[in-house]
C-alpha cells in the first residue's frame, strides 16, 4: 500500500493495455525496499507523484509550476525546471525538474548502456522517465537543482551521452529507422543525422535563435518520423531516376504467391489481389499501366508517392540515383495555425560530410536570426516575408515545384529593377502625352 | 560514482568537465544482423501482427517482435525490458517514433521465445507489460505528451487518456483488419508538444478561460514586462490595482488558452477543471502515400475532460473509428475516406453532430467554405 | 571580445524592469554600439560571458533569454 489514496489512478491498473499506475505503484515500494540511504532524492517521490496526480483528477487541474531553470554550466538548454504547487502535500516532487538526454538516433540500444541510465537515475533522480519525448530526447523525469550537474558529468564522463535541446536552439534531431532495418531508406538516415547533431552541437547547447528549430530526417515519402509536419526542416528522401520493376515478382503478387502491402492487411479477408484494383487505379497520376502482362511505369509522370512500391515491395523499388527533398517551416498550430514545411529544394546529393546541405543550413541560420522576430519559428518568417525571398537568400531559382498552383491573385510587388526605366517618372514627360 | 556530488566539483566545476559529445554512436547500438546488413535490405513482411521480416540481399532475415510500451515508465520496467533483450535478443532493444518497443533477432526460433516470453509478463492488476502489436492495418501505439504527470499548461491528463483509449480499441492494435493504418495521437494543450495536428484521429486538451489573475502577489512574484512579452497575441498590458499595486490586465478576446504567461508567471493560472476539455480532430496525415500529408480537422469540439478514464472521449474515438472500418475502402486512410465520402457523409455516418464551432473562424477561415453547389444531402 | 561584452553587460544593465533579454534585443543594441559587430562574435561574447558567471540563461523551455545574474528571477528562485 502506498503513501497516499489514490482511487482515481487505481482504476487506470485494469484492463489490456499497459498500466503506468501499476508500474509507478510497483516501483514506489522497490524505492522504499531500497531505503532513502541509497537515494539522493527523496525515496517517496514516485509516491508523491502519484499523489500528486491524483489530486489533479480530481480537480481536473494540473499541480506543477515552470521554474526558469534552463540547463548546467555553459548550456542554455536540456533541462526543464519544475516545481509543485503542493509542496507541502507532496515534498518528494517540490523540485521535479526534467533532463533531456540525447537519443541514439533511430533509438537503438544495448542493454548496458540502459543500465547505467537506469542505476543512475535511480540514485540521483526519481527513476521515472520517458522513452522517449516527441522531439525524440529521453527524459528523465524529475530531480532536485543540486543533482543536475553531478547527473550531467555522470551522463557525459561515464555513459558518454550528452543532453537534447530544449529553448530557442536547435532541439535534438531525429530520424527514421533508415538503413539499419528499411530498404526504403533513399540516404543514411542515421549517418547524416548524427553528422549533423555534431556539427550544430554549439547551435544545440547555446541557444541564440529566434526560437526553437527542428531537423528531422525521413528516409523515404512514407515520412516516418513526420518530419513535414514538425521540423523547421525537414529531409526527406526521393529519388530521380526509374523505378527499378521485377516483372516475375510482379505476376508473383497477381497470382497470390505473395501478400500485399507486405502483409499489412492480413487480417481481414479483401479478397483476391487485384492489380488494377489495388495498385494500378490507385496510382493518383494514373501514369502506370498493364502491357502484355508486364507492369509499365510512365516515370516521367510519377510523383513518388510510393503507393505501388508499399503495395508491392518485392516486386518494385525505388531507383538508384537517391538524395533529399528539402522542405523548410513545418510548426504545430501557435500562433497563426499549424503549417506543414513547403518543398524549397526537390533534390540534392546527401552523401558525407554534406558540405552542400551545411552550406544550405548555414545559410538558413543566418537569415532567420537576420530577419525572424522574437518566437517567431523559421515557417512563419517564411510566411511574412514571402517564399520568393528565402528562395532568394538560398540561391535556389523559383521552380513550380515550389507551389500547389501558381498565385491566382495578380498583386505582384515588382521591384523597381524588373520594370524598363525604373520607377522613377517625369511628370513633364507624362504632360506632354497627356492634358491635365 | 556514488557520493552526492559525483564527479561534480562544485569548487572547480570544469574540472574534468566533459560537454558537447553528442549523442552515443548509433553503430555500437546495433544487433549483429543490423551491422552485417546495413543498407542491404532488400524486401519486408508482416508474419502476423506485431512480428515482420527484413529479408537482406546476403539473404540474412531480420526478425522484430513489436510490442505496445508506455512513454511514461520506471526504470524498473526499463529493466525488464533489457531482462528480456539480455536472454532473448542478444542484449539489444530499439524504441520506436511511437513509444513501441523493438526486439530484433536473426531466427524464428528466438521470435518465438520472445513470443512466449513477453506473453508471460503482466502487472499485478493484470494488464500486459508488453502487448505484441501495433503493425500493418491496424491502430498503433498513441503518441502523447506529459499532461498531468509532468506539464504546468495541460489542460488534461495525457497518460491516463492514452491508457483509456488503448484499453478501448486494444483489438485493433493486436489485429491488422481495418481498411489501413489509423495514426492516434494525443496532446494535453495547444502548444502540441506532441505535433499530433496531422493524424488520423487526434485528441487535444483545450482550456477555454483566460487566465485568472492574482494580483495580490503579481508583482512580487512575475516580472511584469516578461508576462507581458509571452503573449503571442499580445492580450496582456500592464495594470494597477485599485490599492496601488502593479500588476497586468488580460484582453479576454485577445486570449488564445495557451498557457505561455503561465509559464512566466505562476500569477496568471489558466487550468480550470470546469472549463477545460477535449477537442477530438480527424483525418490527418504524413505520408505521401497516394494523397499527400494534410492537417487533421476538428470534428468534436467538446468532450469533457472526466478523469481518468474519459468514457465520452474513448466512445468518440471508437464511433469514428467503428465508422471508417465498415466504410472505407482497402489502403484508404481515414482523411481519404472522409474525402470521398465528403465531410457531411462523414458525420452522418460517424454519427457526429455538426455544430457551429466546426465552421472555421480564423485566419483563412474562408479556404474552408464550400463554393460550389456541388454537395450530397 | 572585450568590447562586445561591454556593451552586452552595459545594455542587460540599461532595463529598468526589465531583467531577462532575448538575445535578438541583445545583438541589436550591440551591433548599434558597436559598429560591424557580427550576429556569431555577439553570440559568443554572451557564451563568454555566461561562462564566466556574468549572464545566465533563463527559459521558458520553448523560448531562451539572457540576464545579469542576481538580478530579477534567478535560477535559484
Amino acid at each position: 500500500k502506498i503513501k497516499h489514496d489514490i482511487p482515481e489512478l487505481e482504476q487506470l491498473e485494469s484492463g489490456p493495455w499497459p498500466s503506468f499506475v501499476a508500474d509507478a505503484k510497483r516501483y514506489a515500494l522497490r524505492r522504499r525496499k531500497l531505503g532513502q540511504d541509497n537515494l539522493l532524492i527523496n525515496q517517496d517521490v514516485v509516491e508523491d507523484l502519484l499523489g500528486q496526480v491524483e489530486l489533479s483528477y480530481v480537480h481536473g487541474e494540473t499541480h506543477w509550476k515552470h521554474g526558469g531553470i534552463v540547463g548546467v554550466i555553459g548550456y542554455g538548454g536540456g533541462v526543464i525546471g519544475r516545481y509543485s504547487d503542493v509542496p507541502e502535500q507532496f515534498p518528494g516532487v517540490a523540485h521535479f525538474h526534467t533532463i533531456r538526454v540525447a537519443q541514439v538516433p533511430s533509438k537503438f540500444y544495448d542493454t548496458d548502456f540502459l543500465r547505467g541510465l537506469c542505476d543512475l537515475w535511480e540514485y540521483r533522480g526519481s527513476g521515472l522517465l520517458n522513452m522517449h519525448g516527441s522531439t525524440g530526447d529521453i527524459i528523465l523525469l524529475g530531480t532536485f537543482t543540486d543533482q543536475l550537474e553531478p547527473i550531467f558529468q555522470e551522463l557525459a564522463q561515464v555513459l558518454d551521452v550528452d543532453l537534447g535541446g530544449s529553448g530557442s536552439n536547435l532541439r535534438t534531431p531525429e530520424c527514421c529507422v533508415g538503413k539499419a532495418r528499411c530498404q526504403y531508406a533513399l540516404y543514411d538516415t542515421q549517418e547524416m543525422c548524427y553528422e549533423m547533431t555534431m556539427h550544430y552541437q554549439d547551435e544545440l547547447h547555446r541557444p541564440a535563435f529566434p526560437y526553437k528549430f527542428k531537423f528531422k530526417f525521413d528516409g523515404c515519402p512514407n515520412g516516418c518520423v513526420a518530419s513535414i509536419a514538425r521540423a523547421d526542416l525537414s529531409f526527406i528522401g526521393t529519388w530521380r531516376d526509374d523505378i527499378r520493376i521485377d516483372q516475375d515478382a510482379v505476376q508473383g503478387y497477381i497470382n497470390g504467391e505473395f501478400p500485399p502491402g507486405g502483409g499489412s492487411h492480413k487480417g481481414r479477408d479483401w479478397g483476391k489481389f487485384d492489380i488494377y484494383e489495388e495498385v494500378i487505379n490507385r496510382c493518383p497520376t494514373g501514369c502506370m499501366s498493364l502491357e502484355g502482362g508486364k507492369l509499365v511505369i510512365d516515370n516521367a509522370n510519377c510523383t513518388r508517392c510510393m503507393h505501388c512500391i508499399n503495395t508491392m515491395p518485392r516486386a518494385l523499388k525505388p531507383g538508384k540515383d537517391t538524395g533529399v527533398s528539402l522542405l523548410f517551416g513545418a510548426k504545430a498550430p501557435i500562433l497563426e495555425g499549424a503549417q506543414m514545411s513547403v518543398l524549397v529544394i526537390p533534390f540534392m546529393k546527401a552523401e558525407p560530410p554534406y558540405d552542400n546541405i551545411k552550406e544550405i543550413i548555414d545559410k538558413t541560420f543566418e537569415w532567420w536570426m537576420e530577419e525572424g522576430k522574437n518566437r517567431e519559428r523559421l515557417g512563419e518568417t517564411i510566411q511574412r516575408v514571402g517564399l520568393q525571398r528565402f528562395c532568394d537568400v538560398l540561391g535556389v531559382p523559383p521552380a513550380p515545384q515550389m507551389v500547389k498552383e501558381p498565385r491566382s491573385n495578380p498583386y505582384i510587388f515588382w521591384k523597381e529593377e524588373d520594370v524598363p526605366g525604373g520607377f522613377k517618372r517625369d511628370i513633364n514627360d507624362y504632360r506632354s502625352r497627356h492634358a491635365r | 560514482t556514488r557520493d552526492k556530488l559525483g564527479r561534480f566539483n562544485p569548487d572547480n566545476p570544469m574540472e574534468n568537465r566533459v560537454t558537447d559529445i553528442g549523442p552515443r554512436h548509433y553503430w555500437q547500438c546495433f544487433p549483429p544482423v543490423i551491422q552485417k546488413n546495413y543498407g542491404k535490405w532488400d524486401y519486408h513482411e508482416i508474419l502476423e501482427p506485431g512480428v515482420l521480416v527484413h529479408v537482406s540481399e546476403t539473404g540474412d532475415k531480420a526478425y522484430t517482435v513489436r510490442v505496445g510500451g508506455m512513454r511514461f515508465m520506471t526504470v524498473e520496467y526499463l529493466r525488464e525490458i533489457c531482462d528480456i533483450a539480455d536472454k532473448l535478443a542478444d542484449g539489444y532493444v530499439r524504441f520506436t517514433t511511437r513509444n513501441n518497443i523493438e526486439f530484433i533477432v536473426d531466427s524464428l526460433e528466438k521470435v518465438e521465445a520472445l513470443k512466449e516470453e513477453l506473453g508471460k509478463h503482466k502487472f499485478v492488476s493484470g494488464s500486459y507489460k508488453f502487448p505484441i502489436g501495433g503493425t500493418g492495418a491496424g491502430v498503433t501505439n498513441v503518441v502523447h505528451t506529459q499532461g498531468f504527470i509532468h506539464c504546468h499548461t495541460a489542460a488534461v491528463d495525457a497518460s491516463s487518456m492514452v491508457k483509456a483509449i488503448m484499453d478501448g480499441v486494444f483489438e485493433h492494435f493486436t489485429s491488422m483488419e481495418l481498411p489501413a493504418q489509423v495514426r492516434i495521437s494525443m496532446a494535453c494543450c495547444l502548444n502540441m508538444c506532441g505535433a499530433v495536428h496531422c493524424s488520423d484521429i487526434a485528441l487535444l486538451g483545450y482550456h477555454r478561460k483566460p487566465p485568472a489573475v492574482d494580483h495580490e502577489v503579481l508583482e512580487k512574484i512575475c516580472e511584469i514586462p516578461l508576462a507581458i512579452a509571452s503573449c503571442p497575441t499580445a492580450a496582456i498590458s500592464p495594470a494597477k490595482t485599485e490599492d496601488g499595486k502593479k500588476s497586468v490586465k488580460i484582453k479576454v478576446e485577445r486570449c488564445m488558452f495557451c498557457g505561455n504567461c503561465y509559464t512566466m508567471c505562476p500569477a496568471l493560472p489558466l487550468a480550470d477543471g470546469e472549463g477545460d476539455c477535449v477537442v477530438l480532430l480527424a483525418g490527418g496525415k504524413l505520408s505521401n502515400r497516394i494523397s499527400p500529408p494534410k492537417f487533421s480537422k476538428v470534428v468534436i469540439p467538446y468532450l469533457p475532460n472526466n478523469h481518468p478514464r474519459f468514457p465520452e472521449v474513448v466512445e468518440a474515438v471508437k464511433q469514428v473509428l467503428e465508422a471508417y472500418a465498415k466504410d472505407a475502402r482497402k489502403y484508404e486512410r481515414l482523411g481519404d475516406w472522409a474525402e470521398r465520402i465528403g465531410w457531411e457523409k462523414f458525420f452522418e455516418k460517424c454519427g457526429l453532430p455538426f455544430t457551429e464551432h466546426l465552421i472555421d473562424d480564423y485566419r483563412l477561415a474562408y479556404d474552408t467554405y464550400r463554393t460550389s453547389t456541388q454537395f450530397k444531402y | 571580445m572585450e568590447e562586445l561584452k561591454k556593451a552586452i553587460v552595459e545594455f542587460c544593465e540599461s532595463g529598468k524592469t526589465k531583467t531577462k533579454f532575448y538575445f535578438k534585443d541583445i545583438e541589436k543594441a550591440v551591433k548599434d554600439k558597436v559598429p560591424g559587430a557580427k550576429t556569431l562574435q555577439i553570440k559568443k561574447a554572451c557564451s563568454a560571458l555566461i561562462n564566466e558567471g556574468v549572464l545566465i540563461y533563463y527559459s521558458t523551455g520553448s523560448t531562451t533569454m539572457y540576464g545579469l545574474k542576481g538580478k530579477g528571477i534567478t535560477e535559484d528562485h
